[in-house]
């Protein structure tokens, strides 16, 4: 997971290298975010994501980078990440709320 | 207001000076109170988010009779020998410190909906505007011929956490060698679905191992069961020729139960058990009928809050409610009790209340790192909670993936309660 989590911001950030004139799709989607709405949503992440995870099952999302946090759901709801529940957890999140859940967890502390 | 003049001001002792010191221009009266009836998945959890979420602008007292808590989900997997009784209690220390909970441990006996009080064991009575009431199950003995609660001892249902598992782990670890054991599942509605069939595997494990010439029969009031392909399957492979599944269709209906000569009498034939495992049909605790907010043995709610169709400023979570397709699982009060607290809140203080939204997963474990897992997404409808995408393990999983099941279900195990109680 730790690798994948790497992978996955080492992608994004070339991304704004290559294309620094443009926001990527991540910043769009996190632009959009209301943390008073990602409280609310995140919520839901808590009955299973504890503050303090780091087991080799359900990992901690407290302070994961927003654009990484982004780049995960997009890749749950689109399942190319697979796992049930967070396919279905992600496949019913709009961009907004994504975006919400992004700015809520990512100023959380670890 | 601080932790600790919260709890100053929870005590009463120090009301009338902590109102002064925190709210100089306002009266003690105009501090909401929310009073949150049953300890549980759903109750435990909204009053946390709403102390929490509050941050003290909220009054939340707890009632639950129990200091400790012992959760109904994980007792299969203790009774399956996966874990100790100990590791699935919990108490209300850090709601009470961390989130400033005014935590009683009495019995709720009743509620005046007029006077908005909740009348307590010790005739105390406590003032509410918003009322939450979580009481979870009550038995209904007498659905069972011959059953009742003067033989659940000799035939547990441990349907509700505490000794009666620790019980029904003692009859199966006291069983005589290639032994009869007898399960009666409960008819629909009831706590936790899988339930019954988790508990059948679990069984079948520890027999496995210390009685492998045992036998199970499973005499079900229903023509079919939660995640049936799945558990069969599970059975077929880890516990061949151990486990008969006698579906309402076969033996129709179970006519009588005798706890002195542990017999089970059906149309079919008549069931001799070395012991055995009733769990009768269920309703909403009593406190539920008390206030006053069930239509029969459920409390229907307002699908968009969970408040209750009787009386708008008493909300009913987990397995009282009629959640619909939604099914009474800790998982599902969990969730229901954040769409409460988000209105509550919300009418009390003015803070924002965003859309009902609901999820459920339950994992049952067949055998070690053999775990399915099926759940769901829900919305707050118009008529009704509505299902609005689902998922369910399927019947040709990798070994991997039923192994990452478990860990996910233990992982789930240690969020929810620290969700709850933390």
């Amino acid at each position: 997971m730790k690798i994948f989590l790497f992978v996955i911001f080492l992608l994004t950030s070339f991304c704004k290298f290559s294309f620094s004139d443009e926001r990527s799709d991540e910043e769009k989607i996190i632009e959009m975010g209301d943390i008073e709405y990602g409280q609310y949503l995140g919520a839901e992440c808590a009955s299973c994501h504890q503050q303090t995870g780091g087991s080799e099952g359900i990992p901690s999302i407290h302070g994961l980078d927003a654009e990484v946090f982004v780049a995960l759901m997009l890749a749950y709801r689109s399942k190319e990440m697979e796992n049930p529940v967070m396919q279905m957890i992600a496949g019913r999140l709009n961009d907004e709320q994504i975006g919400s859940l992004a700015l809520y967890f990512s100023q959380l502390e670890p | 207001m601080s932790k600790i003049s919260r709890r100053l001001f929870n005590t009463g002792i120090a009301a009338a000076s902590a109102a002064t010191l925190a709210f100089p221009s306002i009266s003690l009266g105009a501090v909401p109170r929310v009073v949150v009836i049953g300890g549980g998945a759903g109750g435990a959890t909204a009053a946390r988010y709403i102390a929490k979420d509050s941050g003290g602008a909220v009054h939340v007292t707890l009632v639950e009779a129990s200091k400790r808590y012992y959760t109904c989900f994980f007792s299969n997997i203790y009774l399956g020998g996966f874990r100790n009784y100990g590791s699935i209690g919990h108490n209300y220390y850090g709601l009470a410190v961390n989130q400033g909970v005014n935590v009683v441990h009495e019995w709720a006996v009743s509620v005046n909906t007029t006077s908005k009080t909740v009348k307590l064991g010790s005739r105390n009575t406590i003032p509410y505007d918003k009322l939450v009431v979580s009481p979870g199950i009550d038995l209904k003995y007498d659905s069972i011929n011959g059953y009742s609660a003067a033989v659940q001892d000799q035939m547990p249902h441990a349907w509700k956490s505490g000794t009666q598992v620790q019980l029904l782990r003692n009859k199966v670890m006291n069983m005589k060698q290639g032994g009869t054991f007898v399960m009666v599942p409960p008819p629909n509605p009831y706590r936790c679905p899988p339930g019954p069939y988790e508990r059948v595997s679990m069984i079948a494990h520890q027999f496995k191992q210390s009685n492998p010439t045992a036998k199970i029969v499973i005499l079900d009031p229903k023509p079919k069961f939660s995640k049936q392909g799945l558990f069969e399957a599970g059975w077929q492979k880890h516990y061949p020729g151990m486990i008969e599944w006698i579906s309402s269709e076969d033996h129709g209906g179970l006519k009588n139960v005798n706890a002195s000569t542990m017999e089970f009498e059906t149309d079919l034939d008549t069931f001799k058990a070395d012991a055995a495992c009733v769990i009768p049909a269920q309703k909403a605790g009593a406190i539920a009928m008390a206030a006053g907010v069930n239509n029969g043995d459920w409390c229907p709610i307002v699908p968009t809050s969970m408040q209750s169709q009787a009386d708008e400023n008493i909300y009913v979570l987990g397995d009282a409610s009629v959640a619909k397709s939604m099914p009474k699982s800790g998982f599902s009060a969990n969730s229901q009790a954040k769409v409460a607290a988000n209105h509550i809140r919300g009418a009390l203080t003015g803070s924002k209340v965003f859309d009902a939204r609901y999820s459920n997963t339950c994992w049952s474990l067949i055998a070690p790192n053999d775990d399915v897992k099926v759940g769901a997404s829900y919305v707050g409808g118009s008529e009704a909670i509505d299902v609005e995408s689902k998922f369910i393990s399927q019947a040709d999983d990798t070994s991997e993936t039923r192994a990452a099941n478990y860990q996910e279900s233990i992982d789930w195990y240690n969020g929810i309660t620290a969700d709850m109680f933390s």
